[in-house]
């Protein structure tokens, strides 16, 4: 069983004192061999703390994704070290990462990746199942405001509505961290900003610790800290003095 | 695709292996049997009489019709085998002294025929020197007509009149116990006391010509010597058990070929559809390239054709290998020259043919769907695939399934054909074994019916001559008899309207406790008084009802025809028969305390003793051991029946396995995307394996039952088609049959689950979320 953090006050955060979720040292990504390498993370140095959003910006190829599906233990890395909890993922099998994924994490991607067959209600409740403290299905779609097409099924969503079931999707087992990969690639600028909206307010009134990858500059604005990755390292590390509220990003 | 090309292609082999095998297996007995009738002139008309002399046969060959014919000498003689205490009986035929045979040639196998003049010289048939492991120049003692004989063996040949080479009226060959013997005629003539004389007749009937007026013309003119009643080659027993196995192979050439081939047809459009929705965008391209839709459907056709050939190969293959072993075991009930295993070659054009058609039927909607699309609606990713909710949720009960089962039903009903064709699937597989299980039941029913329950004797013996109640009294002081019973045997046709038949009707005392007549629930009939009682087989073919009159021609001693009215039908699962009370037989036949034989109950501690003495006594000329008709018949279909049952039981897997395997691999391919979202959100691979199996798991519990049905009516259709006058299974669908069909599937099913559930392992996580819809 994976720890879960405890709800944090918001003055505690980023002290130096604040054990971190994560504990990231020289993590290192290759894949293939000889001839074929590609060397997607290159040491990199990373805490995460509890209730931090990050935004992580960086050109296609700089290892972005790769930094998330490790810290998501959808991967494993090459070299270096990743802890979570004080728990080491560097060498975890199979079957821990499953119940670390299935505990502590919770995932969107840019493509919805709903079940079709199943009702909004049903993909989060999938989770709710399985989970060891999760909110009631409707509650999750309540905090995305999808209360009133609960019992939609995905072709029957717009592809907003499809992105903030994967959201409430991802919340309804309380996770520790959110995980966020291009969550508004896929969508106009109105829709992007719902769910924006979304992963803020889930961010806010749960303290979940929230990365959120993007191509676009203007999301830093309501992050904590952003990151910068550059072939395969964090190139610049810069933190907001306020985070700017979604509603109020100039697009 | 290539696993799943090579389970369609596999299901679509055991259709056309089951028709090749048996269309091939009718080709060889047919082929072979017609050319050994003609090539050894079998006979078209047979008549047994008591006894003419020889210069009626000019008569004879002056009947209207008759292109040839044979006078002969036939007996029943007993052989006395050294280290071999049971009797056995042999059949002595006669060989023309001073002409060659025209009629009923031999095949000599090897050595000669007898030389004329010498003497004790007999050729002996092929199955019973093999039982015996006779060569020439090997002799044995024979006892014909009481009179003892050494019979030096100077040839062993074959005769197409023996082709089934049993005892009239039995089931199955039994070659340790009953051969057949050839002999110069003049020796056994006057050893059987017929010296200047014949008691058979076969004739050749000329092209053209039609039997019955020969049959009436020969049963006129032999009727002062004590014709037993002409008969053709349809009431031959030989052929006749020829053409009930060939009746049975024609039902299993049509019947599971066409099960077989449409479920192929089935899977093969499910695997197509599945490949042209997943290269929806390629085809666009083809299509935008200039390639005409003609030419894209051709390319998908292609895997119609590689499924048609593997197909087509191993099912050829396959049916081949299976036909050359059955052939074999033909040849233990079928004696032939050579029975050659001779491949059908329309068979295979017909197989070609039929599995090339219901694949091409199976991929021609796919390929249709794939052409039609406009390359630029196919370049755009297909829309997210629509549902609602499945039947059992929209009447309101929700609560009674779980996710997974919700996704399953939903599923089914958005693609109901894939569905049923899925569920047929696994119901042929399970109705397959069915099939042979409830042959084995039926056999070893008949086998307690007839032999525990029916006949609670040890040994039926015949006497030379019918006897008086001295002849009785003299069996009864046989050494270790317990209880014997006096039956009567006359020789009669039954006739109802204008359907007959001709048989044995015996009379057994009213108070006989050894041979019962039973209805079909094994209870015993009791036995009218007067009137006839008779298997409900021989009611039926001769259209009669209890309370009938039938007309009894009796075709011994002054041959009285007598109307006797059907008292009651009574259940037997081989031959036919017909019973009178004794007195009352007497009575018809307007003779004393006549005899033919006897039931006897044997003192098993005595049975040496019995043997010993029985082989001493000439008035014996038959003796039926149930004990060894017992072995024998066992012995015979065990063989057979495991053969059967492997055959089946084989095809049932192949079906449970391809049809699971192709499901669940579309199935894999068309959800991965969700299976691989489970697998990231924190499924284990057995939870998602089991959201992936659960409508293959649904179909798999609706398919049992539906099978158990199917294959009872497959198996009650080939029970049916058995039903001959030889042998007639009971229906019986037992427990052990149905639990043996649903074990076979559900061990089948599991281990293909096994297989693809394996694959959910190798799911890249992240390149199918990576990937676009």
């Amino acid at each position: 069983m994976f720890p879960r953090v405890s709800q944090l006050e918001p003055s505690s955060l980023f002290q130096e004192s604040i054990e971190p979720v994560y504990r990231v040292r020289g993590l290192t990504k290759v894949y293939g061999h000889d001839a074929t390498e590609v060397r997607a993370l290159t040491g990199v140095d990373l805490d995460l703390f509890p209730g931090e959003l990050v935004v992580l910006l960086g050109p296609s190829g700089s290892g972005k994704s790769t930094l998330l599906n490790n810290l998501g233990g959808l991967d494993i890395p090459t070299a270096g070290t990743l802890t979570y909890q004080n728990q080491d993922l560097t060498n975890a099998d199979e079957k821990t990462l499953t119940t670390f994924r299935r505990d502590a994490v919770g995932f969107v991607f840019q493509f919805y990746n709903l079940i079709p067959s199943l009702t909004a209600r049903e993909n989060v409740a999938l989770i709710t199942e399985i989970a060891q403290d999760p909110m009631a299905p409707e509650d999750a779609l309540g905090l995305v405001d999808l209360a009133d097409r609960m019992d939609h099924f995905p072709s029957q969503l717009s592809g907003g509505q499809q992105q903030r079931v994967a959201i409430a999707r991802a919340i309804a087992k309380r996770p520790a961290v959110l995980l966020c990969d291009e969550p508004t690639g896929a969508l106009d600028v109105r829709t992007g900003i719902t769910v924006l909206e979304a992963i803020e307010r889930v961010n806010v009134e749960l303290g979940t610790l929230t990365a959120i990858i993007t191509h676009n500059a203007v999301l830093a604005g309501m992050a904590d800290r952003v990151l910068v990755m550059s072939d395969g390292r964090i190139a610049e590390e810069r933190r907001n003095a306020t985070r700017v509220p979604v509603s109020d990003l100039e697009w | 695709m290539k696993g799943q090309t090579l389970a369609v292609s596999l299901v679509m082999a055991c259709g056309l292996a089951m028709m090749i095998m048996a269309r091939s297996l009718i080709c060889s007995l047919e082929t072979t049997r017609d050319e050994y009738y003609e090539h050894y002139h079998f006979a078209d008309v047979f008549a047994d009489l008591k006894r003419a002399p020889n210069d009626v046969r000019a008569q004879l060959t002056q009947i209207p019709g008759v292109a040839a014919i044979e006078t002969r000498a036939t007996g029943r003689v007993t052989l006395d085998l050294s280290g071999y205490a049971e009797p056995v009986d042999a059949m002595a035929i006669s060989l023309p002294d001073d002409r060659p045979q025209q009629l009923n040639l031999l095949f000599l196998r090897t050595g000669r025929l007898p030389e004329v003049g010498a003497r004790g010289e007999v050729v002996v048939s092929e199955a019973f020197a093999d039982a015996h492991g006779f060569v020439p120049g090997n002799t044995f003692p024979a006892i014909i007509r009481g009179q003892r004989q050494d019979l030096y063996i100077v040839g062993i040949a074959l005769s197409p009149e023996y082709v089934f080479e049993a005892r009239p009226g039995e089931t199955l060959p039994d070659n340790l116990r009953f051969g057949v013997l050839w002999m110069n005629e003049r020796e056994l003539s006057t050893a059987l006391d017929l010296h200047g004389a014949f008691n058979n007749v076969i004739v050749d009937v000329a092209p053209g010509e039609d039997n019955a007026p020969v049959i009436a013309e020969l049963d006129r003119i032999l009727a002062p010597y004590g014709a037993l009643g002409a008969y053709g080659r349809k009431d031959h027993p030989s052929a006749v058990r020829l053409n009930d196995e060939l009746r049975v192979l024609h039902g299993l050439a049509f019947a599971f070929p066409a099960a077989f081939l449409s479920i192929a047809a089935f899977m093969s459009s499910a695997v197509l559809t599945r490949l042209v929705r997943l290269q929806r965008e390629q085809i666009a391209q083809l299509k935008a390239f200039g390639y005409s839709s003609q030419e894209v459907g051709w390319h998908y056709m292609k895997f119609a054709l590689v499924i048609v050939v593997i197909g087509t190969l191993f099912g050829t293959g396959f049916g081949f290998w299976l036909g050359a072993n059955i052939v074999n075991v033909y040849h233990r009930f079928f004696r032939f020259p050579f029975l050659p295993f001779r491949p059908d070659q329309s068979a295979i054009a017909i197989a070609l043919c039929i599995s090339a058609g219901s694949a091409f039927v199976g991929v021609l909607g796919a390929v249709r769907q794939a052409v039609r699309l406009p390359p630029a609606e196919a370049m755009r990713p297909e829309p997210p695939a629509e549902f609602k909710p499945a039947l059992i949720e929209r009447i309101g009960l929700s609560h009674l399934v779980g996710v997974s089962l919700r996704m399953a039903l939903r599923n089914m009903e958005r693609r109901p054909w894939q569905a049923i064709f899925t569920g047929l699937g696994l119901a042929l597989a399970t109705g397959i074994p069915v099939v042979p299980g409830t042959i084995k039941e039926g056999i070893n029913y008949l086998l307690s019916f007839q032999w525990d329950v029916a006949q609670r004797q040890d040994v039926t013996v015949g006497l030379v001559e019918p006897g008086s109640s001295a002849a009785l009294s003299d069996l009864r002081h046989l050494p270790g008899v317990v209880l014997a019973e006096p039956f009567r045997s006359v020789p009669a046709r039954l006739r109802f309207g204008h359907r007959s038949r001709k048989l044995a009707v015996s009379g057994v005392p009213r108070d006989g406790i050894l041979n019962r007549l039973l209805d079909a629930d094994g209870h015993p009939i009791p036995l009218p008084a007067d009137g006839l009682i008779i298997s409900a087989k021989l009611a039926e073919i001769l259209g009669a009802q209890p309370g009938d009159h039938i007309q009894l021609e009796v075709e011994e001693g002054e041959r009285p025809t007598r109307e006797a009215v059907l008292a009651a039908v009574f259940t037997d699962y081989a031959g036919v028969a017909a019973y009178m009370e004794i007195n009352s037989l007497h009575r018809l036949m307007r003779e004393a305390d006549t005899v033919s034989g006897a039931y006897l109950s044997i003192d098993r501690a005595k049975w040496p003793d019995f043997l010993a003495k029985v082989k001493e006594t000439p008035r014996i000329a038959t003796m039926a051991i149930k004990e060894s008709m017992r072995q024998s018949f066992k012995k015979t279909t065990a063989e057979t029946m495991s053969m059967l049952q492997t055959l089946y039981f084989t095809f049932s897997v192949i079906v449970a396995f391809g049809v699971i395997y192709n499901g669940a691999r579309i199935a894999l391919s068309e959800r991965s995307r969700d299976l691989a979202t489970l697998r990231v959100i924190g499924f284990t691979q057995g939870e998602v394996a089991s959201v992936l199996i659960s409508e293959l798991a649904i179909l798999t519990c609706l398919a049992l039952p539906l099978g158990l049905v199917i294959g009872s009516g497959i198996a009650s259709g080939i029970v049916h088609m058995a039903n001959t006058e030889s042998v007639r299974l009971p229906l019986l669908l037992t427990a052990h049959t149905y639990a043996m069909a649903v074990l076979i599937v559900l061990v089948s099913t599991s281990f293909s689950f096994f297989v693809v559930t394996r694959r959910i392992r190798d799911l890249d996580l992240l390149s199918v979320l990576k990937a676009t819809e």
